[in-house]
Order: C-alpha cells, then sequence, then structure tokens
C-alpha cells in the first residue's frame, strides 16, 4: 500500500529514468545530449525561479485579498482582464514559473478566467519575445499575431470559465491554505493517526505532533477521513 | 540574461529590502514561504527539465523543422503543432527555426501553430500545472490552447 503510494508520487521521476537507462542502452550518445539540452533549462530555472517565488511570497504577505478581487475578481470587468495581461505580458520565464503566482492568485479571489489570461499571456505574448519575433520575422508577422493571440486569449479565457468551476481547482489549493493542529489538551497519545498516516503526524512526548510537511504533498480524503477516525477529536483543520 | 529579467530581479530585489525595513519578522515568514514553495516544485521541475532535454536529443528542433519543410501544409501543420505541443522551447531557438519555416515552401500556417503551441500548451509540465490548478483546470487550459493555436495558424495563414 505505502510502496504503491510512493510509486504513484513518483510517477515521473520513475518515467524519466526508465527513458534515460533505456536510451543510454540503444543510444547511449544520446544521453550526453540530452543532459547538454537539460542545461539551458537549468540556467534558466536558476536564474527566474527565486524571484518569482520571492515575489510571490512578498505579495502573498503584502497584498490583502481585497485588492486582488477587486482588480482581478470575478467583477474586475475589463479593468481585471487589462491588469491580467499586464501581468503576463511584464513576466519572463517559461510557463512554468507562472503557476506558483497564479496559485496564489487564485486563492487570493482572482477570477478563473484572470488567471487563465496571466497564464496565457505569460507563455505566448510577453515583451522580451515579442521584440525577439520582430527581429526574425518582422514586424508585421509579430503585429498580426499579437493581436489574433490576444483575442484568442480573451475568448479561451471566457470558455474556460463556463468549463471550470470554482470547486474543481478547491482541491489543491485550499489545502494548501489550511493549517492542521493536535490539540493537546484532547490527545491520549494513542498513536492512531501516527501509525496511519506517519508522513503527517509523528509521537513527540507520548502527545501527537504535526509533522513539517510540504502542504500539497497531503492527501486531503486521507487526512480528512483521519480527523473523523481519531477517538478524541483532538485533530483540528483550520483554514 | 536579458534587460527583462535583470529588470525584474532589481524590482524583486528593491521590495524584498522595503519588505524587510517595514516589517522584519514578516519579511522572515515570507522567505520561509518562498522556500516552502520552492521545495515544492524542485523535484517536479528537475524531472521535467530533464525529459524535455531527452525529447530534444530525440528530436532536435532542427531536424522537426528539415521535416517539416518537406511535407504538404496539413502534414506540416499537426506535425509542428503536436512538436510544439511535447516540449517547450525558449524563444531565441524558435524564433530562427519558425523563420526558417516561413522562408520555406511550407508556409505560415505550421510555423505559427508551432510557435503558439510551444509555449502555451505543454505535455512536459503538465503533471506540475495538474498539481498546481487540478486535473480539469489543466486539461481545459491546454485543450483550449491547442485548438486557439491551430485556429490563429490558419487565420495568420489567410491574412499573410
Amino acid at each position: 500500500m505505502n510502496i504503491a503510494k510512493k510509486i504513484k508520487s513518483n510517477v515521473l521521476v520513475i518515467l524519466m529514468i526508465i527513458a534515460y537507462i533505456i536510451t543510454f542502452i540503444y543510444k547511449s550518445d544520446l544521453v550526453v545530449v540530452g543532459l547538454k539540452n537539460s542545461l539551458y533549462y537549468f540556467k534558466e530555472l536558476i536564474i527566474i525561479m527565486p524571484i518569482v517565488l520571492i515575489l510571490t511570497a512578498l505579495l502573498d504577505f503584502w497584498v490583502p485579498k481585497k485588492i486582488i478581487i477587486k482588480h482581478l475578481g470575478k467583477n474586475a470587468g475589463i479593468r481585471g482582464t487589462f491588469f491580467s495581461f499586464m501581468l503576463g505580458g511584464i513576466s519572463a520565464g517559461p510557463i512554468y514559473a507562472a503557476f506558483p503566482i497564479c496559485v496564489l492568485l487564485l486563492k487570493k479571489g482572482a477570477s478563473i478566467r484572470n488567471v487563465v489570461i496571466v497564464l496565457s499571456s505569460w507563455a505566448v505574448i510577453k515583451v522580451p519575445m515579442l521584440v525577439n519575433e520582430v527581429a526574425f520575422l518582422g514586424p508585421k508577422f509579430m503585429l498580426v499575431r499579437w493581436v489574433l493571440t490576444v483575442f484568442a486569449i480573451l475568448v479561451l479565457s471566457y470558455i474556460a470559465s463556463k468549463l471550470i468551476t470554482e470547486k474543481d481547482i478547491a482541491f489543491e489549493s485550499e489545502q494548501s491554505t489550511s493549517v492542521v493542529f493536535i490539540d493537546h489538551t484532547a490527545c491520549m497519545g494513542c498513536s492512531l493517526c501516527t501509525k496511519n498516516y506517519p508522513t503527517l503526524f509523528e509521537m513527540y512526548d507520548n502527545k501527537v505532533q504535526v509533522k513539517k510537511v510540504h502542504l500539497t504533498d497531503i492527501n486531503t480524503k486521507e487526512l480528512n477521513e483521519m480527523i473523523e477516525k481519531c477517538p478524541t477529536n483532538a485533530i483540528h483543520l483550520e483554514q | 540574461m536579458d534587460v527583462f529579467i535583470v529588470a525584474i530581479w532589481v524590482m524583486t530585489l528593491f521590495f524584498a529590502i522595503f519588505s524587510l525595513i517595514k516589517n522584519k519578522s514578516g519579511t522572515k515568514e515570507v522567505s520561509k514561504k518562498a522556500v516552502g514553495m520552492g521545495r515544492g516544485m524542485i523535484k517536479n521541475l528537475i524531472v521535467i527539465i530533464l525529459l524535455i532535454g531527452l525529447v530534444l536529443a530525440y528530436f532536435p528542433p532542427t531536424q522537426i523543422a528539415t521535416f517539416i519543410e518537406k511535407q504538404n501544409l496539413y502534414i506540416a501543420t499537426v506535425v509542428s503543432a503536436f512538436f510544439g505541443t511535447i516540449t517547450i522551447i525558449p524563444a531565441f531557438i524558435a524564433f530562427p527555426l519558425v523563420g526558417n519555416l516561413v522562408d520555406a515552401q511550407v508556409g505560415i500556417v505550421p510555423a505559427v501553430a508551432f510557435l503558439t503551441t510551444l509555449t502555451m500548451v505543454g505535455l512536459v509540465t503538465f503533471p506540475l500545472e495538474k498539481k498546481s490548478f487540478g486535473l480539469k483546470f489543466a486539461v481545459t487550459r491546454n485543450v483550449l490552447s491547442f485548438v486557439f493555436a491551430i485556429l490563429i495558424a490558419l487565420i495568420m495563414g489567410v491574412l499573410l
């Protein structure tokens, strides 16, 4: 059971390792090429990710929910759309760099539509890219593509917002805002939870304590089951 | 490093220092949170990067471009859109390739399809997107982006 879970959460790692092993056996020279290719992306990762993460954390701390809802929320209207395009357009780095900041925006009340706009414009119409495009393909190509892409993003974000409800993304985003804590006056140290969910709970001084784990790794369904199973109702989940 | 990345770095450091002066303990929390988020992503990002490297080793973009140039319009468009879907390629490699495609007989439609799916649709980054936003969001966004990438390409073919 535990092994199955480990495999499931590392499926991509295993896939990658198998792919490299097979390549090594049949076309060993491609392994070197692959690693060399990866080098560029690692450089990009090191240059981009720290600032994106720091900016996201700063945004989380300093910008209140109210402001995000007002400017990027459901009722932000055309201004919200404009801000979303600006945010994506002035960005740097590949699309995955936009994920943490977009998750935060969603959590803070930005609408699905605006988050899709940020992600899409982050990917295809950012300013540094446009400069390159003019150099290689000419201003006319760039301008036509830019106009069409902006229009396409407007339409596709509208469709996406109709297809995706907040409930669809609540599962992963909600758990990262919640805090698990143990009511130590109620806990009698029965160790039921540490046995059933050793990744999250551990025994300390005959009481249970919550381990520090990254919240996206937590299985919310299992956690909720555990909360219900606890004989003294000592586990609490707070938003 | 281009000017934009430097500008964002400077801006971020400026904000961070400002934050530190205004609220020392809060900024400590901020840095902890940033590190925590990084930890949550780093494993997947490393795997994704190694996979992209391998995909590009099997299908070097220049070879794909030469292959596409020899096909008829429909096959060229489909192949380039799918190739763009699988991986992500930095702009400085993508634009010269797209430029070559446009100059070749094949024309503008496959080139634009390639360029748009390249950056907007990501099969390799899909697991991370799913983890961040949930399955439905990731599927919907990627499928819609693919469809619209083809549409943009077709319309550009008519216009230019």
